[in-house]
């Protein structure tokens, strides 16, 4: 569904991504592991439209997204969801919600999908005139993934979703991720919380100083020996 | 019962009041746009008072220019709101916008401004002459109520600038593209990674502010003359207005405009026009020192 070839990403000075090529099909769970700051997050904004420089290839299916606009990309069905929220914090739960479905393609569909959302999270039902700001960052961190569905995402790139969760409520979001892949959406996810990984991925990418070092199935990672070293110091 | 004299001062403070009410409903208007502006965008536009006078060179070309009969406002505002838009639009997207991607943009902004302040105001005397300009009023006559007397002009200032601010609010409040301002000026990031283009807000907001005080600007033209350098001086007053109001605060500048105006009337009632600019510097300097944030600003 979507295939990366040689991309090269870049912050002002600085060459975050290096000849990076990766391959994401249809209705896969594929994970991205790696050191903090070895462009994760750089990879998945990158596709999403939201890098600040790029060159190589990004087709998904047979359109090309690179160097395209993020309302482009959205309009295409390709959304981020930041580890950092990036909610509206002035702004009611409802009109968050909103605010995802803003791009054109989603328009249409925006009933619908605030209803398969808040039947997917509950408790955001009962909050929906709730400022963000005045959420807990459990809440908060439900809304960011809500506020992507809302977008008609065929494919969702989601940064770190359990980051700074507490157990209980980490074993709720991958409960929804897997609800959310369930349902058909092709997801790239960017975690650190490798037991729960296991479950969902079907491909796993390490990225290393901004290179591809291992690719393969959950199995093949669990069994190779530098993942082992630098994920468990074994 | 009252006194002759009593009875003459209450009518004289029902005009003053009436007329810092019409000003103030002038001076709302261009600070929901300043503010606007920089609440989104987080941009100063130092030639804001410039397009003040656009507005009312606009409507005088048209009107005085052209020789359309002042029966002819709804033409003018037809003809001069999509103007205003476009220069605008077209001045944030070619000029401004460019700069955003430098490094230190917000002073490359300001000093682009500023030259396109001096600029204008150098244009509208090479074109229009150093005389000041008048454009005659929306409507004649007066209302009288008892013995208190209204002018039409006044409450037809009153009317339209408060019409456009809550016609205004009602878009932010109720409209998709009003939606999307808002997110654009509470989270940038999160409004890029919903679709929304950001540089088409940026260019929106611009226009829609420089049609505020454009549109200000016919409305008092009305009252004062059109003068080609007195940009700066309106850039001031609008600046202070938002400053007291707080800044990217909407109801805050409204408030702000109010008891500006009010103040302005009653001190150029008591003392005199010329005290109005000091008693102005007064409050900002006060504001400063006393809630530096303005009556409703979030602070830094």
């Amino acid at each position: 569904m979507i295939k990366v070839t040689d991309l090269n990403a870049y912050y002002g000075q600085f060459h975050v991504l290096k000849d990076v090529s990766i391959t994401i099909d249809k209705k896969e769970v594929v994970v991205v592991l790696g050191p903090n700051g070895h462009g994760k997050s750089t990879l998945l904004k990158s596709i999403c439209g939201l890098a600040e420089k790029t060159t190589g290839e990004i087709m998904l299916n047979d359109i090309s997204l690179i160097n395209l606009s993020s309302e482009k990309v959205v309009d295409f069905g390709v959304t981020y969801i930041a580890e950092t929220r990036e909610l509206f914090p002035n702004m009611t739960v409802l009109e968050n919600l909103k605010l995802g479905a803003y791009s054109r393609h989603a328009r249409p569909f925006e009933k619908e999908n605030l209803e398969k959302v808040l039947d997917l999270f509950p408790r955001l039902a009962h909050r929906l005139k709730q400022m963000a700001s005045t959420m807990s960052g459990g809440e908060a961190k439900m809304l960011a993934i809500a506020r992507g569905l809302m977008s008609n995402a065929k494919f969702l790139a989601i940064d770190e979703p359990s980051l700074g969760l507490q157990p209980n409520l980490r074993t709720e979001v991958f409960n929804t991720i897997k609800a959310i892949n369930d349902e058909g959406i092709t997801i790239l996810l960017v975690e650190q919380n490798i037991p729960q990984i296991a479950e969902l991925a079907s491909k796993i990418y390490v990225l290393e100083e901004g290179k591809i070092t291992f690719e393969g199935s959950k199995d093949e990672a669990i069994s190779d020996d530098h993942l082992k070293e630098i994920f468990l110091g074994m | 019962m009252f006194s002759e004299d009593t009875i003459l001062m209450l009518y004289e403070i029902t005009d003053v009041i009436i007329a810092g009410l019409s000003n103030g409903s002038v001076y709302a208007l261009m600070a929901v746009g300043m503010t606007l502006v920089y609440g989104v965008t987080k941009a100063f536009n130092f030639a804001y008072g410039d397009f003040f006078n656009m507005g009312g060179y606009f409507a005088w070309i048209l009107i005085v220019g052209l020789g359309l009969e002042f029966g002819g406002y709804i033409t003018v505002f037809l003809i001069v709101v999509p103007l205003l838009f476009a220069v605008g639009y077209g001045l944030e997207t070619f000029m401004v916008a460019p700069l955003r991607n430098r490094a230190d943009w917000e002073n490359r902004v300001m000093m682009l401004t500023l030259g396109l302040a001096l600029f204008l105001s150098n244009l509208y005397m090479v074109v229009f002459g150093t005389k000041l300009k008048s454009l005659p009023p929306i409507i004649d006559g007066i209302l009288e109520l008892g013995q208190i007397v209204f002018s039409y002009q006044d409450i037809m200032i009153f009317v339209m600038s408060l019409g456009g601010i809550l016609l205004f609010g009602w878009m932010l409040n109720n409209t998709r593209t009003g939606l999307a301002v808002r997110a654009v000026a509470q989270n940038p990031a999160g409004a890029k990674i919903v679709g929304i283009n950001i540089k088409r807000i940026f260019a929106s907001t611009f226009a829609i502010s420089t049609v505020m005080v454009g549109f200000g600007g016919i409305l008092l033209s009305q009252k004062l003359f059109i003068n080609p350098t007195s940009g700066g001086a309106i850039m001031v007053k609008a600046w202070v207005v938002t400053a007291f109001g707080g800044m990217g605060s909407i109801r805050g500048g409204l408030y702000a405009a109010f008891i500006i105006g009010m103040m302005e009337a009653f001190v150029g009632w008591i003392f005199g026009m010329s005290y109005t600019i000091i008693a102005l510097f007064v409050l900002l300097l006060a504001t400063l020192v006393i809630r530096p944030q303005g009556l409703m600003g979030k602070g830094a």
